[in-house]
């Protein structure tokens, strides 16, 4: 990761998805910014740190997985437990 | 509009807490506290003060005028900006980026601990800490031994590194007066590689660390010299071999100077990757250790570095290497940053010492680390377990055949 302060302040195109999101990174979406322009507004977001915490949040996820998820339940067995 | 600053019943709290508030809140109002489990202060003294989320809180009372700043000065000293907390808090991992607006404990430590000094609130080890600092552009490393300019460069004694050109590596306070072996192996290694370099002119310390304790106005100050004598030899690429520095450099520097931020900055580890990778270095000589890595928390926290380091290690042959996921590590932390080790150095212990005893519950003989910092409270730690530290960067070194 070489760091450019021009790269890193210049995100890629965004593209609108919704009324109310938008997308810039693949498969990353994001708020439409015209919606945080009042009480709270957005911060610096240089492309590493959104990059940073999507990734952190896929290893994240995949570490509950290990540690916590030891079996599979599939959708039908839920309802059963919950109609006994 | 009236002027804030002259309004009777405004305080530098109010004022502070004006700019503060919505980080403030958006902590306040959940307060979950998910970061409590990956703070290393927290794990280590259950002080509910010395929280993430009471660093949050502080604020809102602030903002209702129940607080000064010399009343919560002194709780503040107890982050080591490892950045594990913001990091874990679900308003960065969950919705930070979908926001563009994440928890940032570090900024606001960092924040309360200038509003301090700004108020006249000084830490006394910090204080001395950042005057010796002021005096001799360095930080006061070497326990008394005074550190100058003059000697900054004595690491690098018999290795005919050129002065200036394209590209410098920069080796911090730490590295460059105390574990001087580290920037040596660096140099050494991209000497072999064939990787150009020269060193800086005048270095100063980055100010980094007077910015984390809240002396802004010396960082900048140093700032100011750093990227000045870099522009003026010409250069156009900083190498950087500490994990603090390679923040300081893509975080403080650019909020610093904004656009006119022109340097490219690159952390030696991962350039060290990419060299084995592209076969331009190949470890040979087997290292017969039984190792550990230690995840520096500024790379693998806060800059998401964890692979490069990895890599590096699974390159080097002979070493047996037990790891322990970036994940589980989020957790982790030498005790060394954030200033902690000037003014609390028994907490500093007490944080290394826990985490070696993670390593020591794996049988290893060796952690290593690729920070310079962690090193030496590590090391004291790692000495009562008969577990040695090492560094990456010299461990490569070693597995590349070339002399210290
Ligand atoms: S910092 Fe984040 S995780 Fe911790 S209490 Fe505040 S909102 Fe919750
Ligand atoms: S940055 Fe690290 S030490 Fe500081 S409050 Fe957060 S988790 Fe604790």
């Amino acid at each position: 990761m070489k760091y450019r302060y021009q790269d890193e302040m210049s995100p890629p195109p965004a593209r609108r998805v919704t009324d109310v999101a938008i997308t810039r990174f693949e498969h990353v979406f994001e708020v439409e910014p015209a919606l945080m322009t009042d009480h709270v507004t957005q911060q610096d977001f240089p492309n590493w740190d959104t990059l940073r915490l999507v990734r952190s949040r896929a290893d994240h996820l995949a570490w509950m997985h290990r540690h916590f998820a030891d079996k599979v339940l599939s959708g039908e067995e839920l309802l059963h437990d919950l109609d006994e | 509009m009236p002027d804030p600053e002259k309004r009777p019943e405004t305080t530098p709290e109010k004022r502070f807490a004006e700019e503060w508030r919505n980080a403030a809140y958006n902590c306040f109002s959940s307060g979950h506290k998910f970061c409590r489990e990956v703070c290393p202060v927290t794990q280590v003294t259950r002080n509910e003060s010395w929280s993430p989320t009471a660093f949050h809180a502080n604020v809102v009372a602030m903002e209702q005028g129940e607080l000064e700043i010399a009343d919560v000065a002194a709780d503040y000293v107890n982050c080591t900006g490892c950045g594990a907390c913001e990091l874990r808090c679900p308003n960065s991992l969950f919705t930070g980026d979908f926001y563009r607006f994440r928890t940032r404990t570090v900024d606001l430590v960092k924040a309360v601990r200038g509003l301090a000094v700004r108020q006249g609130v000084h830490q006394p080890a910090w204080q001395r800490w950042n005057l010796l600092t002021d005096e001799r552009g360095h930080e006061p490393v070497l326990n008394g031994t005074p550190v100058d300019q003059a000697r900054v460069r004595d690491w690098a004694a018999g290795l005919d590194l050129p002065i200036g050109g394209e590209t410098i590596l920069f080796v911090d306070c730490e590295a460059a007066f105390h574990r001087t072996s580290v920037p040596r192996a660096v140099a050494r290694i991209l000497n072999l590689a064939g990787y150009k370099f020269g060193l800086m002119h005048e270095q100063w310390c980055c100010g980094g660390p007077a910015a984390e304790m809240g002396y802004e106005e010396q960082a900048r100050r140093f700032a100011r010299h750093n990227l000045d004598d870099w522009r003026a030899g010409g250069v156009r690429r900083v190498l950087v071999l500490d994990p603090h520095d390679y923040v300081t450099f893509t975080e403080d520097y650019p909020a610093y100077f904004g656009d006119a931020y022109d340097i490219e900055i690159v952390l030696v580890v991962e350039l060290l990757a990419e060299l084995i990778r592209e076969g331009r270095l190949t470890p040979h000589v087997p290292v017969e250790r039984t190792v550990t890595y230690h995840d520096p928390c500024r790379l693998n926290k806060r800059k998401g570095v964890w692979r490069e380091p990895r890599e590096i290690l699974r390159a080097i042959p002979g070493l047996t290497f037990h790891d322990v996921d970036r994940v589980t590590q989020w957790s982790y932390c030498s005790g060394a940053g954030g200033g902690l080790p000037v003014e609390k150095p028994e907490l500093t212990a007490r944080i290394s010492e826990q985490r070696v005893g993670k390593a020591a519950e794996l049988g290893v003989d060796t952690l290593v680390s690729a920070c310079p910092w962690s090193e030496r409270p590590l090391s004291e730690a790692g000495r009562a377990r008969s577990i040695d530290v090492v560094d990456l960067h010299e461990l490569l070194a070693e597995s590349l055949g070339v002399a210290p």
